[in-house]
C-alpha cells in the first residue's frame, strides 16, 4: 500500500502560455503535502499532471522510484490516485450514488449495476460525514439539487470511495464552513495514520498550518521552497508565493461611520430562505455578513439586488427600494458581486474589455465610442492592477484572482453608490486578496457603503466595523467593535448566543 | 425549492410532455379514424411508424451522449438502395437475408466513420455528421440513381402483414427494443452514456472511457438507421435513393419532444420512441381529416415549441406569484 510519488522539473504548456516550468513535488504514504502558491502559479496544473487529467511536456514522474506516464486519468486512477477537483468532477443530471460510483459500480452476473449494493455503500460514506448536511440527502438526490458545500463533500467522497493511495485535495474546503472542514480533517488525519498520501492545496493558511506535515510552494510555475511545515512561519510562507514583503497587512480604517447618515434600512426582509431580516447600514460603511455558508447571505444580496421576489420594506437614502429586477437596482446606483464568477459574474469566452463594459455599454452612444470605452477600461485596469496580456484576450485567459478583479471592474465602471459582494475573495490568493482589502477600504473612505459576505472569518473580523452573523435566515448576532472576536464570530455562526463571551 | 421540484420532476420524468401527447393524438385519431383498434388499421399505422421510431431510438442514444446524428437519413437511403438493387423483384430469400446483414454492417460502418470524427478528432458533431450525410447520400444516388428496383412482394408482405398472436408486427420490435434499452441503462455502459452526456469534461476525469463511449453511440445509431432503413424498404417494397433524407429531422423532433436535452445526458429512449408515435399519428390525423398537407408541419413546429417552451412557462409563472 505504500506509495512514493515525486514529480521531478515538470513542465506543462498550454498553447502559448506556460503554465508550469519548473514543477517538483515529492509525497510519501502517512503524511500531508501542502501545495501552496497564488492563483496561476500552476497548483491545479501540478495536480492535473499528478493525476492523469493532463499529460507533461517535460520532466518526470516518479512513482516508487519507477519512471511513468499517464496517458490519460484511467491509467492515474489503476495506480490509486485520486482527486478532489476544485471544478468538481461530478455529472449534475446523476444521483449521487451513480456519481460517487461511476466506473466502479457493482455489477450483478448480467452486467446490471446493482441498485441495492450502490445504495448501501453510498450510505456508508455519507456516514462519515453525518450530521454535517442541511438538506436531507439521500443516495438517490440529484447532484444538482444540492448546495454548493453538499456537492463538494460528494466530491470528496467520491474521491476517497476509490481508496486511493494518494489523495489530491485541490480547494477542497472552498466552499466547505467550519464544521464540515473540521470533520474533513479528522477524516485526513485518520487517512494519513493508515497510511494514504495526501496532497493538500488550499488557499487557507490556517488550514494548512492545521493540516499539512511538509509544505511545497510555488510560484508562475516553479518551485521555489519545500521543507517541513514545523521550520517555517505563515509570515515566511506568504513571502515566499508573492515575492514581496508586502504581504496580509490589511487594518481597519481608523475612522468611524457609526456618526454617518443611514443610507440604507432593511426591514423584515423575508421569503423561502430569508426570516425577518431587519438592519441599517450607514453612509461609507464596510459592514460584513457572516456565517456559515448558505445561511441566506447570498439570498439577502440577491433580494437587495432585485434578482429574487422577497417581501418586506427597503429604503435606500429615504427613497423605497423594494427593487423586483436587477435593472431598476443598477439605476438607483446598486451594484452585485456574485459569488459564482465564472456562472455569474463573467462572460468567460469574450474579452476583458466586453466583460469590463457589459454594464455600461448604454453610456457610449450609438454607434458605440470604442475608443473612448477602450481608454476607461485601461484607466479601470490600471486601477486594479489587472495582469493581464491585453483587453482584447478572452477572460479565461487570466488567473482566478485576476478574473475577479475584472467582475468588480465591471461594476466599478458604473460608480455604484453601494456594493454587494458575496463572497469576493473565494478562491483568490492572498497577493490579490491584499489588493482587494486596500481597494475596499478606499472605496469607502470614497463614500461608498459595502455590504461584504465573506466565508473568510478573519477577513471580516480585520476589515469590518460590524458584522451580522446569520443563522438560518434570520440574524443572529449583530457584533460590533470588541465584541467582533473570532471566537465571538465563530459561536455565533453556530448559532450560540454570545451573550456571556462578550 | 419549488423550482428545483420541477426541475427534479423533468430530469426523472422526462416523457411525461410525450406521454401526454400520445394520449392526446390517440384520442384526436381515434376521433377521426374510429376503427384505429381494429387490428388491421392498427398494423397497417403501425407498420408504417416503426422506420421512424427505430430511427429516434438510435438518434436518442446519440443525443443521451452530448452528440447528433444528421446523416442517419441518408445511412436509411444507402441500405434502401443497397437492397432495392441487390435483391430486385425477383430476388430470393436467401438473397433478402444476405443483403439485409450486409446492409446492418453497412450501417455500423457508417456509424464508426462519424464516430471516429467526431469522438477520435473530436469535431463538431452536426457539422461533421451533416457532411456524411452528403457522403451516404450521395453514395446511396450513386447505387441507384433513379427510383426503382425493390425487392419481391412475398417478403416485404411478411413485413406488412404479419401479425403474431394477433399483435402487429411492430409492437413486438417496440417491446425488444425498449427491453434492450432498460437493460442497457441499468448496465455501466448506461451510466456512462448518461455521465458523457451530462458533462464530459467531469466523466474524463473520472476516468469514463470517453472517447470510446462517445464513437460507440454513433455506431448505435448507425446501426438503428440500417435496421430503420430494412424495415422502410420491407414497408415500400420499391427503391429510392431519397426515400429517408426527411426522416432526419422527424428523429430528433421526436427525440426532443420525448423529453431528452439536445445538450445530452437526460431523458431516456422510451420518451423518444413515444414521441415518434405521436408525431406519426399527428401525420395520420392530418391526412384522414383531410386537411391540407402544410398544416402537417405547422402542427409539427407547433409541438415542438411548446414541448422546448414548456419548463420556461412554468418557471416564468412561478416567478410571477
Amino acid at each position: 500500500m505504500t506509495l512514493s510519488l515525486s514529480a521531478r522539473n515538470i513542465v506543462k504548456r498550454y498553447g502559448g502560455v506556460v503554465a508550469l516550468s519548473d514543477g517538483n513535488l515529492e509525497v510519501n504514504s502517512g503524511e500531508v503535502v501542502a501545495l501552496i502558491g497564488a492563483n496561476g502559479s500552476g497548483k491545479s496544473t501540478l495536480s492535473k499532471v499528478l493525476n492523469g487529467v493532463v499529460t507533461l511536456d517535460g520532466g518526470q514522474l516518479l512513482l516508487d522510484g519507477k519512471p511513468l506516464h499517464f496517458a490519460s486519468p484511467q491509467s492515474a486512477k489503476k495506480m490509486g490516485i485520486s482527486t478532489v477537483f476544485q471544478e468538481l468532477s461530478l455529472i449534475p443530471q446523476m444521483s449521487v450514488a451513480d456519481n460517487i460510483w461511476l466506473t466502479r459500480e457493482p455489477l450483478s452476473p448480467l452486467g446490471v449495476v446493482s441498485k441495492a449494493t450502490v445504495f448501501a455503500k453510498t450510505e456508508e460514506l455519507l456516514s462519515l460525514f453525518t450530521g454535517m448536511f442541511k438538506t436531507e440527502l439521500r443516495p438517490d438526490s440529484l447532484v444538482s439539487d444540492l448546495p454548493s458545500d453538499e456537492k463538494q463533500i460528494i466530491e470528496i467522497l467520491k474521491a476517497v470511495s476509490f481508496n486511493p493511495r494518494l489523495l489530491i485535495l485541490d480547494e477542497a474546503t472552498a466552499s466547505l464552513d467550519s464544521r464540515q472542514v473540521h470533520r474533513l480533517f479528522d477524516l485526513v488525519a485518520k487517512w494519513k495514520g493508515e497510511g494514504k498520501a495526501i496532497v493538500f492545496i488550499s488557499h487557507r493558511m490556517e488550514e494548512i498550518f492545521q493540516i499539512a506535515d511538509r509544505y511545497s510552494v510555488l510560484r508562475n510555475g516553479k518551485t521555489v521552497g519545500a521543507g517541513d511545515m514545523k521550520d517555517i512561519t505563515e509570515k515566511d510562507l506568504v513571502k515566499l508565493m508573492i515575492d514581496k514583503d508586502s504581504v496580509f497587512q490589511y487594518a481597519r480604517s481608523g475612522t468611524s461611520t457609526a456618526e454617518n447618515p443611514v443610507c440604507l434600512e432593511v426591514k423584515d426582509l423575508r421569503n423561502q430562505v430569508l426570516r425577518g431580516i431587519s438592519f441599517e447600514v450607514h453612509e461609507g460603511e464596510l459592514l460584513g455578513i457572516g456565517g456559515l455558508q448558505g445561511q441566506g447571505q447570498r439570498n439577502l444580496l440577491l433580494s437587495l439586488f432585485g434578482d429574487i421576489p422577497f417581501s418586506g420594506t427597503i429604503h435606500f437614502n429615504g427613497q423605497p427600494a423594494q427593487f423586483r429586477h436587477p435593472r431598476q437596482a443598477m439605476e438607483s446606483g446598486f451594484a452585485l458581486v456574485p459569488g459564482d464568477r465564472a456562472r455569474e459574474g463573467l462572460l468567460y469566452i469574450r474579452s476583458t474589455l466586453e466583460n469590463l463594459q457589459l454594464p455600461s455599454w448604454a453610456r457610449y452612444g450609438f454607434p458605440l465610442k470604442i475608443d473612448k470605452a477602450k481608454d476607461d477600461a485601461e484607466r479601470m485596469g490600471a486601477r486594479l492592477k489587472l495582469v493581464m496580456a491585453g483587453l482584447q484576450e478572452p477572460v479565461s485567459s487570466l488567473s482566478g484572482g485576476n478574473a475577479q478583479k475584472v467582475v468588480i471592474g465591471k461594476w466599478l465602471m458604473r460608480q455604484p453608490s453601494i456594493l454587494l459582494l458575496d463572497d469576493p475573495t473565494k478562491g483568490v490568493d492572498v497577493g490579490t486578496k491584499a489588493e482587494f482589502y486596500a481597494l475596499l477600504t478606499k472605496l469607502c473612505e470614497e463614500g461608498k457603503t459595502i455590504l461584504f459576505y465573506s466565508s473568510d472569518d478573519e477577513e471580516l473580523i480585520g476589515l469590518c466595523d460590524r458584522v451580522l452573523v446569520l443563522h438560518d435566515g434570520s440574524i443572529q448576532t449583530e457584533l460590533v467593535g470588541a465584541a467582533l472576536t473570532k471566537e465571538n464570530l465563530i459561536a455565533a455562526s453556530l448559532g450560540v448566543a454570545h451573550g456571556d463571551a462578550s | 425549492m419549488k423550482r428545483l421540484t420541477w426541475n427534479t420532476l423533468l430530469v426523472r420524468y422526462p416523457s411525461l410532455f410525450a406521454l401526454i401527447l400520445l394520449v392526446l393524438t390517440i384520442a384526436v385519431n381515434f376521433i377521426v379514424q374510429p376503427k384505429l383498434f381494429a387490428i388491421d388499421t392498427l398494423n397497417s399505422n403501425m407498420r408504417v411508424f416503426l422506420p421512424l421510431i427505430l430511427l429516434s431510438a438510435g438518434q436518442a442514444v446519440v443525443i443521451l451522449g452530448g452528440g447528433i446524428d444528421i446523416s442517419v437519413g441518408a445511412i436509411v437511403c444507402i441500405v434502401n438502395t443497397i437492397l432495392a438493387t441487390r435483391v430486385g423483384l425477383q430476388g430470393s430469400p436467401e438473397a433478402m437475408l444476405q443483403y439485409t446483414a450486409l446492409s446492418l454492417l453497412v450501417g455500423i460502418l457508417a456509424g464508426a466513420i462519424n464516430g471516429f470524427f467526431v469522438a477520435h478528432l473530436r469535431l463538431q458533431p452536426i457539422i461533421t455528421t451533416y457532411a456524411t450525410s452528403f457522403l451516404y447520400g450521395g453514395l446511396a444516388l450513386y447505387i441507384l440513381p433513379n427510383p426503382g428496383g425493390g425487392i419481391p412482394a412475398p417478403i416485404a408482405e411478411l413485413y406488412r402483414s404479419s401479425t403474431p398472436f394477433g399483435i402487429p408486427l411492430a409492437f413486438f420490435v417496440i417491446a425488444i427494443l425498449l427491453l434492450l434499452w432498460g437493460y442497457l441503462r441499468s448496465t455501466r455502459y448506461g451510466n456512462y452514456l448518461y455521465a458523457v452526456g451530462g458533462k464530459a469534461q467531469a466523466a474524463y476525469e473520472t476516468a469514463v472511457p470517453v472517447v470510446w463511449l462517445q464513437f460507440s453511440t454513433y455506431v448505435i445509431s448507425g446501426f438503428m438507421a440500417a435496421l430503420s432503413g430494412v424495415a422502410i424498404t420491407m414497408l415500400s417494397g420499391a427503391g429510392n435513393a431519397e426515400i429517408g433524407l426527411a426522416m432526419t429531422l422527424t428523429s430528433i423532433t421526436a427525440v426532443v419532444i420525448g423529453g431528452n436535452a439536445l445538450s445530452g445526458g437526460v431523458g431516456g429512449v422510451a420518451g423518444p420512441v413515444m414521441g415518434a408515435i405521436a408525431l406519426s399519428f399527428v401525420q395520420n390525423i392530418i391526412s384522414f381529416a383531410r386537411i391540407d398537407t402544410w398544416w402537417e408541419t405547422l402542427v409539427k413546429a407547433l409541438i415542438i415549441i411548446v414541448a422546448l417552451a414548456t419548463p420556461g412557462i412554468i418557471n416564468l409563472f412561478r416567478r410571477r406569484t
